[in-house]
């Protein structure tokens, strides 16, 4: 087991190491200097307290999408449809937040919590059913329920909820100022808003729940071998279904944070596609929690610093094409590279396949 | 015919797997133009050895020659270079293509960058008139019957200049009608072509009707060649089974529980394929007693437990368990009726391969009290406590509770199953293969934890396709052949070559 993991490592690393190494290729043919462009990337992502922030609100986003999709993987059931769930969230919270407007916050944020949470997992639970029931393939269902989910909220967010607010032509009301997560003071600047508390709070919950917890334990079996859950008398498909439920309303309730926090309304362009980045995290770290986390932290860096390479004239597309080489060589490790990595490790590894 | 050049030549082969040696010194020679069969129980390593030959095994030992010229190089596009072609007993066609389409697939005639399907259908035309074997070229794979594709199969393998073929056990798919058929193509093939045929086989009246000469097999040893018209299927059948492996009894006690525990009637079941597997089974399994279930693999062994489980659905007959309907429950209902159940194949479902021993082990008990606080909390002390004690009592060797169960040896993860199973302390038992694969002093041990679970008053429904096995455990036998039981038995009344005569549909009518 833990020569696995070893191995695994030691090929990201070098999938790291040899992305960056293209992209500094890549810069010195247009002109720019590697060396100063990465070291850039790095204080821009984590120089201040400021860069801090938008690094911690990126890498929390990517975190909790990242275990939404671990979390439904693990029991054996793939989950693409977040974003859906997550724009059907952010707008079903958008519209009881305008609803209960003047109300206490005590009443509404727990209120608009919990229907961004339902939202998410209800319409996580129609392709988890028909996946179950009918055996269709949640891969396409939800692919195209995102696409439904989309349109839905973007004629809504157009008409029936449209802000009739002066000078404000796209979004709904805004969320009133007694609803919102502020901006942390420690971070002033940044994007990182209050609701960071929350999702720590799901990552953390989600994580024992996973890792601690009989559901969580009899979810992970039944991802592993269907046919061996079912055999020790487990539910199966209710376990997988409870896996997509619970992947839905993390989804739903990142839409939430999102609206209530950075957005202050809901904006039909508020993500760009963060459920994909997360999706990609997740998949790539094998779907283990701790190591979305830690691979969620190197993304944000990523993309948070990123950005800053264009100060010293290095173009935002060449930016996205060194983003896109890293992400590339490490969602493509095992291919890849797994064969040197397992030629540097592969000693080891033997030794320990004779003795167990 | 005796005279007839040698085509093959196994050479002192030996072929280990992890843990198993599925042939264990072969030397064989097959003869230009002969049919031969090779027979043997399953897992006595008939196949393994003809994979050799097909090139998807590479022996650990020993060389194989062809025509006089040593394979270096195990593959199985080399093997079809040598002319050497393979049916497996799963047939390899895509089931949405045209006949042509499928016998050319792999090697297409082309024109330019295109299939040239008018090409393909000539090909198989010509081969139909060549050797006899009617198929339409334009029938789609999906509509036309067994006996058919396993005629595709053979035109694939002679369109590639086969002239050395190996059928894997060809007849178990096949109707008697169809075997007839496929019988008639063989005899033809070999008296026009000199083609040299290998059949691998459990049934013995096939063995006696179609073959030139036959080698029996025996846990990975030849153990015999002779001269089909030498022999009768009861010799051929006490060389399959063998001498008793010497192991020493098991003492058995009686445990004063008594009443039928499990109770089966007319239950019928289809396989996967949606063919009927089980044709109204019934059979009564008393407390403290062992009722074993002989038969060849796949004559609906699998189903009937399956069944039994609550894995399959019933297509009509009723289970009880313990005096209560269990047709029609869920596994979990089932189980809750004080059932447990050791799988036939540990892998696919008796474990969790990516687990580690503890989870493993805990499977099923996870709710408890002791295991869990509320039934969601789980207390990782108690479980590891738990999980230690029993990998203590059921001697599992692996480097510790956290070792990944799919990287520990078929005898070791066997008896994680074993154990998990047998400590849920039911009054029933349903138990499959408890030793496949399994090395001999974990064999010894797996029987002695069942015959205790009998002696305390368990009643145990086994199934095994090792004879002594059951002869071993069973306190009572049925032989079940084609999904019917076909005579019931006390092991010391009946000796083991006349049951594996029962087994093999061999005097069926005489005491049904």
């Amino acid at each position: 087991m833990k020569q696995v993991r070893k191995q695994y490592l030691v090929s990201l690393g070098l999938s790291v190491l040899i992305a960056m190494l293209l992209g500094a290729a890549l810069m010195l043919l247009t002109g720019h200097n590697p060396i100063e462009a990465y070291g850039i990337m790095f204080s821009g992502a984590l120089g201040s307290m400021t860069d801090l922030g938008d690094t911690l609100y990126k890498s929390t986003q990517l975190a909790i999408t990242g275990l939404a999709t671990a979390v439904a993987s693990q029991s054996g059931i793939f989950n693409v449809g977040g974003e859906g769930q997550m724009y059907l969230g952010a707008l079903a919270s958008a519209w009881l937040g305008a609803l209960l407007k003047g109300t206490s916050p005590w009443l509404a944020i727990p209120a608009c919590l919990c229907i961004a949470g339902l939202a998410g997992a209800l319409w996580a639970l129609i392709p988890a059913l028909l996946k179950v029931k009918l055996k269709i393939n949640e891969v396409i269902t939800t692919i195209l329920m995102n696409t439904i989910a989309l349109k839905f909220c973007s004629y809504m967010s157009n008409g029936p909820l449209k802000t009739t607010e002066r000078g404000i032509n796209q979004g709904t009301q805004s969320i009133s100022k007694a609803f919102r997560f502020a901006s942390i003071d420690l971070f002033s600047g940044s994007n990182l808003t209050t609701a960071v508390v929350l999702i720590v709070f799901i990552i953390l919950l989600v994580w024992y729940m996973m890792n601690r917890t009989t559901t969580g334990f009899e979810m992970k079996l039944t991802g592993q071998n269907e046919s061996f859950a079912r055999f020790s008398g487990l539910s199966a498909a209710r376990l997988a279904v409870l896996g997509m439920l619970i992947s839905g309303a993390m989804c739903g309730l990142l839409g939430m944070f999102e609206t209530f926090g950075v957005q202050r309304r809901f904006r039909m362009d508020f993500s760009s596609e963060f459920y994909f980045d997360g999706m990609l995290v997740a998949m790539i770290m094998q779907y283990k929690p701790l190591g979305i986390v830690l691979m969620s932290f190197f993304f944000g860096i990523l993309m948070t610093g990123g950005q800053r390479m264009q100060y010293i004239g290095v173009s935002s597309e060449l930016v996205e094409i060194i983003q896109s080489f890293i992400i590339f060589l490490m969602a493509a490790e095992s291919g890849l590279l797994g064969k040197v990595s397992r030629a540097l490790t592969g000693g080891a590894a033997k030794k320990q396949e004779v003795k167990t | 015919m005796s005279q007839a050049e040698t085509v093959i030549s196994f050479r002192h082969i030996t072929m280990a797997f992890p843990g198993v040696v599925a042939n264990d010194d072969v030397s064989l020679d097959i003869r230009k133009g002969e049919v031969f069969a090779l027979v043997g129980e399953n897992g006595a390593g008939k196949s393994t050895l003809m994979k050799v030959l097909y090139g998807m095994n590479e022996p650990t030992e020993g060389e194989v020659w062809v025509r006089g010229q040593q394979v270096r190089h195990f593959s199985p596009a080399n093997a079809i270079g040598m002319g050497i072609g393979m049916v497996h007993q799963h047939f390899m066609l895509v089931p949405s293509f045209t006949v042509a389409q499928n016998v050319v697939l792999g090697d297409e005639p082309r024109k330019g960058l295109f299939c040239d399907f008018a090409k393909a259908r000539q090909t198989v035309e010509d081969l139909v008139k060549e050797y006899g074997l009617k198929v339409e070229p334009d029938d789609r794979i999906e509509d036309i019957s067994v006996g058919l594709q396993q005629r595709v199969e053979i035109l694939k393998a002679l369109r590639r200049g086969a002239d050395i073929l190996i059928l894997d056990e060809p007849t178990a798919v096949l109707t008697p009608q169809e075997t007839d058929e496929l019988f008639a193509v063989i005899r033809r093939i070999v008296a026009e072509k000199q083609m040299t045929i290998i059949i691998i086989t459990h049934k013995l009246g096939e063995v006696m009707a179609i073959s030139d000469r036959v080698g029996v097999m025996r846990a990975g040893k030849l153990v015999g060649v002779c001269e089909t018209a030498d022999v009768s299927e009861r010799i051929l059948a006490s060389m399959m089974v063998g001498k008793e492996v010497l192991l020493d009894a098991i003492e058995r006690a009686d445990s004063g529980e008594d009443g039928v525990a499990i109770e089966v009637e007319g239950l019928r079941v289809r396989d996967s394929r949606g063919l009927e597997a089980v044709r109204g089974v019934s059979l009564t399994v008393r407390r403290g007693e062992i009722l074993g279930i002989a038969g060849v693999e796949g004559n609906g062994q699998s189903e009937l437990l399956e069944a039994i489980t609550g894995l399959r659905p019933i297509e009509s007959g009723r289970v009880s368990i313990l005096g209560k309907r269990a047709d029609g429950l869920s596994p979990k209902a089932i189980r809750a009726l004080g059932l447990s159940h050791v799988p036939e194949d540990r892998i696919a479902t008796g474990v969790s391969v990516k687990a580690d021993v503890t989870d493993n082990l805990i499977v099923g008990k996870e709710r408890r009290r002791e295991f869990s606080a509320l039934g969601i909390h789980m207390k990782r002390g108690p479980i590891r406590e738990y999980a230690k004690k029993v990998f203590e009592r059921f001697d599992i060797r692996a480097a510790g509770l956290d070792t990944a169960v799919g990287s520990m040896s078929g005898g070791n993860m066997q008896k994680v199953v074993v154990a998990r199973e047998f400590s849920f302390d039911t009054p029933v038992l349903i138990i499959s293969q408890p030793t496949r694969g399994v090395d001999i002093g974990a064999m010894d041990f797996i029987h002695q934890q069942i015959v205790e679970k009998r002696n305390a008053g368990c009643a145990i429904l086994l199934v095994s396709a090792d004879l002594d096995e059951l002869y071993r455990l069973s306190d009572r036998m049925v032989t079940i052949y084609e999904g019917e039981i076909t005579g019931e038995f006390k092991p010391e009344d009946i000796p083991k070559t006349e049951i594996s005569y029962y087994m093999t549909g061999g005097r069926k009518e005489a005491r049904a």
